[in-house]
């Protein structure tokens, strides 16, 4: 839609291999859209409360980052009100249904895993992307609370 | 052997019933000895005679004036009994003796206890007489005796009693086991007497005797080791030994001389001959002897406090034999000695058979503690038989017995393991042990197993388990030689018939002790009872020892799942970055038509097959943790399931899946039957190569392991040496990429699901024909609850 503001995404990945498929995946769907990278759970929740500007409209959340990992920063923004509007996609690498759960009990929106195969890699990403910032009516992003 | 009897050891005539010919006056052996028919009437303590070879006297203690003497006192003293009835002593004795008695009677303890008083001169045609007294009820006793020191001795310098019995008894001090002290004491005794035999006969707590040690003269048979019916010394005649160290018996036979009166003037009482050296050998005594060829004898008590031990018997064959009042005051002294130094020994004997018990014992427990298990108590060397004096053990364990030696069969073992298991004996906090010598009599149906229902003795090891260890002890009527048995020696007819022969005695004997063994000692009781507390603390630490091993279990499973997760992303996650720079690079090649893309595509097949390894690693870590979902399942349906799974394989060449039998409903969780139904039937279609792949889906009647199903195939089949190998983690038989490839965790993970079902999982192939895979599902087929 014109005129609407440029759509803003943290990608939450600490592999740079697996960062740069993601940003070649957005190149490809040809969407006006700033993306961010972090490359931690804790460097994620920094960026969420420490302002200025707006919160994104997308968090794609590596589940297996050092130090506060994906689980514990998918925790902590489910728990605060003010970043409820957030829709967060999880990317991981495992299939443990364990891990599938845990997330979605935690207030993920969705849940991928990531294929080794590039390829199929490249195409799950694209069409990650594709879904959340085409197909998806999100809400309208609020200031970043401080 | 001795043979003693009396009315329940009361001297006296009150109360004895009209039914004794000697009812209503005082008992005479010599008068009334043949009317004797029963050994419990005759009363020993009293017999009324003395032995004819020396005289008697009894005096009032007031006036020392004779009240009763013996008939023989003519002959021997030199006045006729009644003329001597009414006079002071001093007419036999003179007065300095008289004087002399007066003295001993006033300073020395004489009571029931007999003293050497003087020696009379021989005159006209009586010997020298030794002269001992003592007191008793009241009265003095004298007693006269032509033996020792009035007799001509043979070489003063050899005979030396003192000497000898200093001499004995450093001996006897030196023993240390019962064995060695018996030894010593009947030689020593042998050797000062001059008997014929000397033997150390001990009571047994059944009161049967057994001969334990013993000194003969080297023609005479042994006696050792013969057991004795508890008849041959009946209550009475022990009771004497309680009271008397010692008891001779000059000559078997010889004529008794009967005293006057039979009964004190005064009192009405007949004397008391406990403590007299001449007492008279009761009718059945003599008449036993002589049965047995005996002439003389000594017999002496073996005390234990107040407890009557043993005995130690002398016999001598040929003819009277002289004892001096020296030499039976030597004798006693050594009596005394034995009793005193046996209980020392017995002490030292049962420690060192305690140390041997708990040396075999301690032994077993390592046994089992290093085998892991209680029946490494049975496979020995050593056995629990050889721990215990038993003529067999059992041992129940784990619902099974184990036997060794003599013991009932196994169906009268369960029944008496169940009747065991409800007695309380076994779960006494104090002494957890059941214990007896007569088992039939507590427990009847033992009284059938001949040969091992005599006695019993019994542990529980575990109370839930119903472990326990038996010890069977045979009858005694069966595990001894017995002395008088009619087997082993010609029946004697004694001159008043059956009454008093060893068959008479021997077969009264049997009557008593049917059904019972040997007593156990309290060291046997006290090591089994260790026994089975050391092996409980066995059991015990190898609980503990599995707790820890649990946890540690669960310890390495929390590594699993740590591994798991390394495995599915830490080593993922730089996989996935080479797949992604090959791949980068092989599209780069390509472009340029580089030789490198060849190999770049190998880098990214390399990389892709790591990635299916991982992933069943990963799929084999969590089978084996994740909780089984059971529910009643129909296997039919599991079937169609699996075969629409593993349909997209088929399309290489054609196959056909059969089910020609209806499969049951059973109890197992969906998801993973299914799951082992695909691997096997995609290991079934990927291992072939004929022209049309067969398979064949079944089960077999359910049976007592379960429901058995399997997956039959017509592929390249498994060479027997493979056979083992193809359950195992990543085994393949063949090429990576023949047959389809694969990462060659499917039948592992088959085995995994079928075990978590407590099932099993085998194969039969043909190489070249065919292989067919089973499986078992324990339980019977379930009802499904909705079918219908």
């Amino acid at each position: 839609m014109l005129g609407d503001p440029v759509a803003h995404v943290v990608l939450v990945e600490d592999s740079d291999e697996d960062a740069d498929t993601a940003e070649e995946a957005l190149r490809r769907t040809l969407l006006p859209v700033r993306m961010q990278r972090v490359s931690s759970g804790g460097a994620c929740l920094a960026l969420l409360t420490g302002g200025p500007g707006l919160l994104p409209s997308l968090i794609v959340m590596d589940l297996g980052t050092p130090g506060l990992d994906g689980r514990d920063a998918l925790r902590e923004i489910r728990r605060d009100q003010r970043l409820s509007g957030v829709a967060v996609v999880v990317t991981s690498t495992s299939a443990n249904p364990r891990d599938v759960d845990f997330c979605y009990l935690a207030g993920a929106n969705a849940y991928h895993v990531k294929p080794v195969h590039h390829q199929q890699h490249l195409d799950a990403m694209t069409a990650l992307f594709e879904y959340w910032l085409r197909r998806v009516e999100l809400p309208m992003p609020q200031p970043c609370p401080r | 052997m001795s043979h003693y009897t009396a009315v329940d050891g009361h001297p006296g005539v009150e109360g004895e019933g009209a039914q004794l010919p000697w009812a209503g006056q005082a008992y005479s052996v010599k008068r009334f000895g043949v009317t004797i028919t029963n050994c419990e009437s005759e009363p020993v303590q009293t017999p009324g005679c003395i032995q004819g070879h020396g005289a008697l006297l009894v005096l009032n203690r007031s006036d020392l004036r004779v009240a009763q003497a013996s008939e023989n006192t003519d002959a021997l003293l030199g006045h006729a009994a009644a003329a001597l009835l009414g006079q002071p002593v001093s007419l036999v004795l003179g007065a300095q003796d008289e004087a002399s008695l007066r003295r001993l009677l006033g300073r020395e303890d004489c009571e029931r206890n007999s003293r050497y008083l003087c020696t009379l001169a021989a005159r006209d045609s009586a010997p020298a007489l030794d002269v001992s007294v003592h007191m008793v009820d009241g009265v003095v006793v004298v007693e006269f005796e032509a033996t020792g020191r009035s007799q001509p001795r043979p070489d003063p310098a050899s005979w030396d009693p003192i000497g000898r019995v200093q001499h004995s008894v450093a001996r006897l001090q030196k023993a240390d086991t019962l064995q060695v002290l018996g030894d010593i004491a009947t030689a020593e005794i042998r050797s000062l007497t001059g008997l014929d035999r000397v033997m150390v006969y001990r009571f047994h707590a059944d009161g049967h005797g057994e001969i334990v040690a013993e000194s003969r003269r080297d023609d005479l048979a042994p006696w050792l080791g013969l057991h004795y019916p508890a008849q041959d010394i009946p209550e009475s005649a022990r009771e004497i030994f309680r009271q008397s160290w010692i008891r001779p018996l000059r000559e078997v036979g010889a004529p008794l001389a009967e005293l006057v009166p039979l009964a004190h003037p005064d009192t009405g009482r007949p004397l008391t001959m406990t403590h007299c050296a001449l007492r008279g050998p009761s009718v059945m005594h003599t008449e036993y002897l002589q049965n047995m060829g005996v002439t003389a004898g000594l017999t002496m008590a073996i005390r234990r406090g107040d407890q009557l031990w043993g005995l130690i018997t002398g016999h001598h064959y040929g003819g009277a034999h002289d004892l001096s009042f020296e030499m039976r005051a030597a004798c006693e002294l050594l009596a005394v000695v034995v009793s005193l130094q046996h209980r020392a020994a017995q002490e030292r004997e049962e420690l060192v058979y305690r140390l041997q018990l708990d040396g075999v014992l301690q032994q077993l427990v390592t046994q089992a503690a290093h085998e892991g298990g209680l029946s490494a108590l049975l496979d020995g060397p050593p056995t629990l038989l050889d721990a215990m004096s038993a003529g067999g053990t059992a041992l129940l364990h784990r619902d099974s017995w184990t036997r060794a030696g003599a013991v009932p069969p196994e169906a009268e073992l369960q029944a008496l393991g169940a009747w065991l298991a409800n007695r309380p004996e076994l779960i006494d906090v104090e002494r957890p042990i059941f214990v007896t010598d007569a088992l039939a009599r507590e427990y009847p149906p033992a009284a059938a197993w001949a040969g091992c229902g005599g006695g019993l003795m019994a542990i529980a090891l575990s109370r839930t388990l119903g472990d326990m260890v038996l010890w069977f002890r045979p009858e005694t009527s069966q595990s001894v030689r017995w002395g008088g048995n009619p087997d082993d020696k010609p029946q004697v007819l004694g001159p008043h018939g059956m009454r008093l022969t060893p068959r008479r005695s021997f077969e009264l004997f049997i009557d008593s002790v049917r059904g019972r063994s040997l007593p156990w000692k309290s060291v046997e009781v006290d090591a089994a009872l260790r026994f089975r507390a050391i092996l409980m603390e066995l059991v015990v630490s190898r609980a503990a020892q599995l707790a820890s091993l649990n946890a540690d279990l669960a310890r390495s499973n929390d590594d699993l799942d740590a591994f798991a997760y390394v495995a599915s992303h830490d080593l993922k996650e730089p996989l996935r970055g080479i797949h992604k720079y090959a791949h980068q690079m092989a599209t780069d090649a390509a472009e340029r038509n580089d030789p490198d893309r060849e190999r770049l595509a190998g880098l990214l097949r390399l990389a892709m097959r790591m990635d299916s390894l991982l992933d069943s690693l990963l799929h084999f870590s969590r089978v084996g943790r994740v909780a089984l979902l059971l529910e009643p399942v129909d296997v039919n349906e599991v079937v169609a399931e699996a075969i629409e799974m593993v349909d997209g394989r088929r399309r290489d060449k054609p196959a056909e899946i059969v089910v020609p039998v209806r499969l049951p409903v059973v109890q197992v969780d969906r998801v993973r039957l299914r799951e082992v139904f695909v691997n096997l039937l995609s290991n079934a279609l990927k291992y072939n190569d004929r022209p049309i792949t067969q398979v064949e889906v079944g089960c077999s009647a359910a049976g007592p392991q379960g429901v058995t199903f399997f997956v039959r195939d017509n592929g390249i089949g498994i060479q027997p040496r493979h056979v083992d190998q193809v359950f195992k983690m990543f085994k393949r038989l063949h090429g990576r990429d023949e047959f389809g490839g694969g990462t060659g965790a499917g039948l592992t993970i088959v085995r995994k699901l079928v075990e978590r079902h407590g099932g099993d999982v085998w194969l039969e192939s043909t190489f070249g024909q065919g292989s067919t895979f089973f499986f078992t599902i324990p339980g019977l087929p379930a009802a499904k609850p909705d079918a219908g």
